[in-house]
């Protein structure tokens, strides 16, 4: 009895290692590389206050055109990633528009803010629509 | 110390250069106008910190960013 009690408390030992183990490989393998860390960092540099917290707690955040007013919601990502927003707050039209060279997410949607604050039509006249889900 | 950040394949790559040094600064102009030249775009921030586009260099901006052209995805 004994015995059997000693080799199921291994197990559970041997089990909770385990499951530890895949868990640290698993946060290995999914962590940011040093030039999505920096990307990130820039853009947090340029977001502003309302954007950064926004962010934090989402991982998107609103920019508002320069031309027409209308609100963009940026999502985290490198492509197909802006979505116009309508007067309750819904997806109306996604943008796609993303710079020319591959870059990391931070740096994509850092240059899609600037864009979108400073030149909208610019932004909008280079961009591919699709309809937001 | 002025900064001109580019973004690149690395995240971003930053030239700092003294704004008082004449060398450093014909050195920066010439990075500025080639990447605009590039199809760059180049901006800077407000004191208030909003982005503002700029077509020219301009000796006075402690930071400039520069991005590549934006194209339909």
């Amino acid at each position: 009895m004994t015995l059997l009690h000693d080799a199921s408390d291994r197990l559970r030992r041997l089990r909770a290692a385990c499951w530890q183990l895949a868990r640290a490989l698993r946060e290995w393998y999914l962590r940011p590389s040093t030039r999505e860390l920096r990307g990130l960092k820039l853009l947090r540099e340029w977001l502003s206050r309302e954007q950064l917290a926004q962010y934090d707690a989402h991982r998107y955040f609103d920019v508002v055109g320069n031309h027409t007013a209308r609100r963009y919601r940026i999502y985290h990502g490198n492509g197909a990633n802006v979505v116009e927003l309508n007067d309750a707050a819904l997806p109306r039209t996604g943008w796609c528009f993303v710079p020319r060279d591959h870059l990391v997410a931070g740096d994509v949607m850092l240059a899609q803010k600037i864009a979108l604050e400073t030149d909208e039509r610019g932004a909008l006249a280079a961009a591919n629509n699709f309809t937001p889900r | 110390m002025a900064t001109q950040i580019i973004m690149d394949l690395n995240g971003d790559t930053r030239h700092n250069f003294d704004a008082k040094n004449v060398k450093a600064l014909l050195e920066a102009e010439r990075r500025f106008k080639a990447l605009t030249g590039a199809g760059f775009t180049a901006a800077t921030r407000t004191a208030s910190g909003e982005p503002v586009v700029i077509r020219m260099f301009d000796p006075s901006v402690e930071e400039t960013l520069f991005f590549p052209r934006l194209v339909g995805g």
